[in-house]
């Protein structure tokens, strides 16, 4: 672990990564120190300042309704950071605990898995995100719930394959020699076999989690007002272009480095651990 | 005369196909005494993996496998035991060594966690200091000079060599009544072979362990084994104690897997009777070798 983050500083890409990340997620976390105006966050009006272009102290300018646009754009990402969290903590176990099933067990159990997961796999992402939120309301609770419902096919479709070959592996062979437990031969002999690439798609879907998220908000689908969201406050202000450019091109900008550095730290920890695909 | 550590009556496996079932072994019967070291010697697909792959229960759970016939584990019929009996026996009563070594260790975990892992199976609850003790003992028993960093560093960084004698004192780190040595050393070259097997004999002669050992390179097979079963086809063919078969091979195939092997003195690979019928004769076996003779 130690040696993976000393690698990641030498490469110039993946420092750059790792530098776009460290800024966002330190803002999201102390948020409430480094913006100058922690109350803009709900509902909360000041006409005197409505729509001013980046001044001091306003560093990005001002929205509509006169709230500072940086402490907004900064305790997104805060919203954002735990979206990416929990859709990845719920999608990944769920994805990669079938996966494996499917793998391991074969037969009819991998038929029904993996025959279920094609039919998720098969509905195009954002449609299918879409219409769990009509269905249920558009709230941050149910936004998670529907990109979560959309993620984890993913990750049994890539957990299945490894598993698939690493079952015919000699060290799986020799665990049911010796009478290791169908669970045991799973998750301690070929799970830790899987982990690299497991841990790469992560790295690499954090910045697409976020993106989706944005995209549904955009839509108008998720995270409501007063609540900042990055891909609403973009959808926002895309009506005021190009006159109130900054309305639109921070929120945006800010979504760009974000899943830029998840980006950069994921190709560089692909290579790193030596995962191809 | 004790019950035989390992006795297969009749044994015949077929597996069943989309066309009808193909039949892979048409009754063998064979057996080892205690501490008796038997080699079953055939060419590739003879059937002699699935027989050890028989004899520890892991072709019975496949849903195409027909299988008939007795194996019996210490005078106890094998079809007999119940499924959790049946493999409590694994790993503790019996064990297995593969061809390739480096492969049969997972490469994510240190050496010492599988070997503490083999040493529960026969001891529950065994605590890191005393499987620690018992480790480096089993590996010094192979001739591993520095047993802490062996236990300490992963498959890829040992030698093929090193982890053959890794795979040799796990499988017999339970004291096993039964191994089955399925083409060990196939992987590593003649040198690090003839040493680990040199070991590997001194060590199952210490243990009184029985050895079914699978290989189709003679050489090592005249080395190591007391008694040899040929298998053609998955018919035995010729059956005897390992002196008298390979002086005077009394079975075509059996000559002819003889004059296969390649000599240092010779012009290289020899001409083989393009006419295998005489393959299929009937078992050929020994005076006072045949099974009946032995069980008696």
């Amino acid at each position: 672990m130690k040696k993976t983050l000393v690698i990641l500083t030498r490469n110039p890409l993946s420092l750059i990564g790792l530098i776009l990340v460290g800024l966002v997620v330190l803002s999201a976390v102390f948020a409430d120190f480094i913006t100058p105006f922690p109350e803009h966050v709900g509902a909360v009006v000041d006409f005197s300042n409505f729509n001013k272009p980046p001044q001091w102290p306003n560093i990005f300018g001002t929205d509509l309704v006169g709230r500072d646009l940086f402490t907004r754009v900064v305790y997104a990402y805060r919203i954002s950071l735990i979206l990416g969290i929990v859709v990845l903590a719920i999608a990944v176990p769920v994805g990669v605990a079938i996966g494996l099933a499917a793998g391991y067990l074969g037969g009819w159990t991998e038929y029904l898995l993996m025959r279920i997961t094609d039919v998720f796999l098969s509905i195009p992402p954002l449609v299918l995100a879409m219409s769990v939120m009509g269905l249920l309301e558009p709230t941050l609770t149910n936004g998670m719930i529907a990109v979560t419902v959309m993620w984890w096919p993913w990750y049994t479709r890539l957990v299945y394959n490894l598993a698939r070959s690493e079952r015919e592996e000699g060290y799986v062979l020799a665990a049911e020699v010796i009478g290791a437990s169908k669970l045991h031969i799973m998750f301690r002999e070929i799970l830790p076999n899987c982990v690299p690439s497991i841990l790469t798609k992560m790295t690499l879907d954090f910045g697409f989690v976020i993106l989706i998220a944005s995209s549904l908000s955009f839509l108008g689908l998720g995270v409501q007002p007063p609540t900042p969201d990055l891909g609403s406050m973009v959808a926002e202000g895309a009506k005021y272009l190009p006159d109130s450019w900054w309305l639109t091109v921070f929120p945006g900008l800010a979504i760009l480095i974000a899943v830029f550095g998840f980006n950069l730290i994921g190709d560089a920890l692909r290579e790193i651990l030596g995962v191809d695909q | 005369m004790t019950t035989p550590t390992l006795k297969i009556e009749n044994l015949t496996l077929g597996f069943k196909t989309w066309s009808g079932t193909a039949k892979v072994l048409h009754g063998i019967s064979l057996h080892i005494k205690k501490g008796e070291r038997v080699a079953l010697v055939g060419e590739s697909g003879s059937g002699k993996s699935v027989t050890a792959r028989i004899v520890l229960g892991m072709l019975q759970q496949l849903k195409s496998a027909r299988i008939t016939g007795s194996v019996e584990f210490e005078g106890v019929n094998l079809e007999t035991l119940k499924p959790a009996s049946r493999h409590a026996l694994r790993g503790t009563r019996m064990s297995m060594i593969f061809q390739d070594p480096t492969s049969s260790l997972n490469p994510v975990y240190p050496i010492f966690t599988q070997f503490k892992e083999v040493l529960e199976r026969a001891q529950p609850g065994i605590t890191n200091e005393k499987a620690r003790e018992r480790a480096i003992s089993a590996l010094a028993d192979v001739a591993i000079n520095e047993p802490d960093r062996v236990l300490d560093s992963y498959a890829f960084q040992l030698s093929g060599g090193m982890n053959q004698r890794v795979m040799i004192a796990m499988a017999l780190a339970n004291n096993p009544a039964l191994l089955l040595a399925d083409e060990p050393g196939t992987a590593l070259d003649v040198t690090v072979q003839a040493q680990t097997l040199k070991l590997m004999s001194a060590l199952v002669e210490k243990h009184h362990t029985s050895v079914l050992f699978i290989s189709h390179n003679l050489g090592v097979v005249r080395e190591f084994a007391d008694r040899v079963y040929v298998i053609y086809k998955g018919n035995i063919v010729e059956q005897g104690p390992t002196g008298q078969l390979f002086d005077d091979p009394k079975h075509p195939y059996t000559r002819a897997l003889l004059s296969a092997v390649p000599r240092i003195t010779g012009g290289g690979i020899p001409d083989l009777d393009d006419d295998p019928s005489g393959f299929t004769a009937p078992l050929a076996t020994h005076d006072g070798y045949s099974e009946r003779e032995l069980l008696a």
